[in-house]
């Protein structure tokens, strides 16, 4: 067990330095001048500009400037903006924000979608499970961002039940609206996959086996059904993590939560390489980290894994 | 043999010995030199009962008719602007009213088409042909040229996909300011597929690492395949049914991205028309409660193509999935 960990890790790390890389070039090959953006509309002080080129190690190739990173990364320097506030800081105050809208997204998308999803392959083709299929089949197909719109119309400015933006106080209670519009597109995607592993697993042997030494149905769905139809819905939820911080970018823009999605963007913008990695590298982590964590829970679901 | 002895399908045949003084040979109406079916025809036979394959076929099929002869639907110019009209709602001829700036919304809808389309077209065929290439040299080759290619993907599947492609179009929005109408569309199919292509690879790799043991392929080598031929004419071929699922239902998805790149400022420049700009522009009178048809059209026509193309998606996996056939 403790092996099989130690080397997931491992092969871990060469993912993690890859991603770095490659975002780090991209950046490294924007064009641009964000010395001279900085100064606006005054004349560039050319002492000023030497002493900034020093301190961001502009003039290296950017294969030294990767490795400077790095070495910086490692003792948890990750560099500062441009203006002058260290990415660490920025990353601890939008993290766990994101964090935070992105866990109550998968709570939601995962109670509400394997619910339905098991409800509705419990009971294939009948009303409930066509009438939720072309709901998520919609959902699916509409940006996150229409839906964001509208309930931020609807419940925002028409019903006022929730604030229409977050602002500086990211409770709970403000993040609700924005955590269920984040949660919509995965939710479809979990109900698809539950209903669908439902309804294979209906047919399976050890299933028949189950009822025919007598479970009630309650115990044969719950524990034969539902369990091991599980696997591939958590191996989704595992990726899934990663793809809601990402798609906070919008939400954050639409209900201005102060979270990485909306660091991230402005960082795009401003061409903020060391921001701009910090970010990328943290989400690839959760992306690692997730994808370890899944393949133990397997183990847990289907005790025929074993690893060694 | 009696009249009412009607042949089984290919493949359902039951080989009974004659229990009548039939002489063996009548077996042998059975046509065994008539080829076997493949794995296309029947998924075809199975695809045309499906009314699903149907409905979505017929909604692609009109998005193409929007895209290809845009004219036949509107006469009007989705580049006009008339700004004393702005936000009027609809009147005779302008079904959908206009939008803030005074463009006409329906005929913006119809035009956007091109733009969506187009992304979500190339952006899978780049996905496909690279996912496909990739994934099968790893899979039937092996080896260090397995686990190179594999590390890379990895590398690249492990960025999100919304994420990398801002990255990569704000590198060639500052690159190249002045690329064109399809300047620009090439731009985000770039960013894109450079994101989107390990997906079909880790399909490939492991449908062709399933597909290289199968029997018929050491009968190919057996009667003189070289290695090439057979990746080429028996390995690929066999390993084509999942990429295309994912491939169309993904056609759908990056119809969607390129609509939220658009949305973000990011994706197409403001001078396209496009359905992810038309949403983004709409986004103020949203807020304000105004005129919800100024956004409702664009989105409206966003995912009537995006459901077509998963609604198929949906069809074709059911069809070529034997296990899951719907009877």
């Amino acid at each position: 067990m403790w092996w099989y960990i130690g080397r997931r890790a491992l092969q871990a790390i060469p993912v993690v330095l890859g991603a770095t890389l490659l975002i780090y070039a991209m950046v490294f090959l924007l064009p641009g001048d964000p010395i001279k953006a900085l100064f606006g509309e005054k004349p560039v002080n050319e002492t000023i500009r030497a002493s900034i080129e020093a301190q961001y190690h502009l003039d290296d190739p950017f294969i030294w400037q990767w490795l400077q990173y790095l070495g910086g990364a490692v003792t948890g320097d990750f560099g500062l903006t441009y203006s002058q506030r260290p990415v660490s800081d920025v990353i601890g105050q939008a993290f766990p924000v994101t964090l935070k809208l992105s866990i109550m997204a998968l709570i939601i998308e995962s109670v509400l979608g394997i619910a339905a999803g098991f409800y509705a392959g419990l009971r294939k083709g009948k009303l409930f499970d066509s009438t939720m299929l072309v709901v998520s089949l919609v959902v699916i197909a509409i940006p996150i961002f229409v839906f964001g719109f509208l309930m931020q119309l609807i419940f925002g400015v028409k019903l006022g039940w929730a604030p229409i933006t977050v602002g500086g106080d990211a409770s709970i209670q403000n993040l609700l609206l924005p955590a269920i519009v984040l949660a919509l597109v995965s939710f479809a995607y979990i109900l698809r996959l539950t209903r669908t592993s439902v309804t294979d697993n209906l047919s399976a042997d050890h299933v028949r086996t189950a009822r025919a030494k007598g479970l009630s149905d309650r115990s044969v769905n719950s524990r034969h059904v539902l369990r091991n139809s599980m696997i591939p819905v958590v191996t989704y939820l595992g990726a899934d993590l990663g793809t809601l911080m990402t798609g906070a970018i919008v939400t954050e823009g639409i209900f201005n939560v102060p979270g990485l999605g909306n660091e991230a963007f402005r960082a795009i913008n401003r061409n903020e390489g060391s921001t701009v990695v910090s970010i990328v590298t943290l989400m690839v982590l959760v992306y690692v980290v997730m994808s370890l964590l899944i393949d133990l829970l397997y183990a847990w679901l289907d005790p025929r894994i074993r690893y060694a | 043999m009696p009249e009412s002895y009607k042949l089984p399908p290919p493949g359902q045949e039951r080989f009974l010995a004659p229990i009548d003084e039939t002489p063996l040979e009548e077996t042998g109406t059975l046509d065994t030199s008539s080829p076997p079916e493949s794995q296309w025809k029947e998924a075809w036979k199975d695809l045309r009962r499906n009314w699903l394959f149907w409905v979505s076929a017929a909604m692609i099929l009109l998005v193409l008719v929007v895209v290809i002869a845009p004219g036949l639907f509107t006469d009007l110019d989705p580049n006009r602007a008339d700004l004393s009209k702005s936000l009027d709602p609809s009147s005779s001829g302008h079904i959908a009213g206009y939008d803030k700036q005074g463009y006409d919304v329906f005929a913006r809808m119809i035009y956007g088409a091109r733009a969506s389309v187009l992304v979500g077209l190339l952006t899978t065929i780049l996905v496909v042909v690279l996912g496909i290439a990739t994934g099968a040299v790893a899979g039937f080759y092996g080896g260090w040229l397995d686990s190179l290619i594999s590390r890379v993907a990895d590398v690249f599947f492990a960025i999100p996909l919304l994420l990398g492609a801002l990255v990569m179009l704000s590198v060639i929005n500052n690159r190249f300011p002045d690329r064109g109408e399809f300047g620009a569309i090439i731009a985000v199919v770039t960013a894109l597929g450079l994101f989107g292509w390990p997906q079909i690879t880790r399909i490939a790799r492991g449908q062709v690492l399933q597909v290289k043991n199968m029997e018929f392929i050491d009968a190919a080598r057996a009667i003189g395949a070289t290695k090439r031929s057979n990746l080429l004419r028996h390995v690929i071929p066999n390993s084509l049914p999942p990429v295309i699922v994912t491939a169309t239902v993904s056609l759908g998805i990056y119809i969607v991205a390129e609509a939220t790149l658009s949305f973000l400022g990011i994706g197409l420049p403001f001078g396209v028309v496009s359905w992810g700009n038309d949403i983004s522009a709409a986004q103020n009178q949203i807020r304000s409660g105004q005129r919800i048809g100024v956004l409702f059209w664009p989105a409206g026509a966003l995912a009537f193509t995006a459901l077509g193309f998963i609604l198929l998606g949906d069809a074709v996996s059911d069809a070529l999935n034997p296990k899951r056939r719907s009877e």
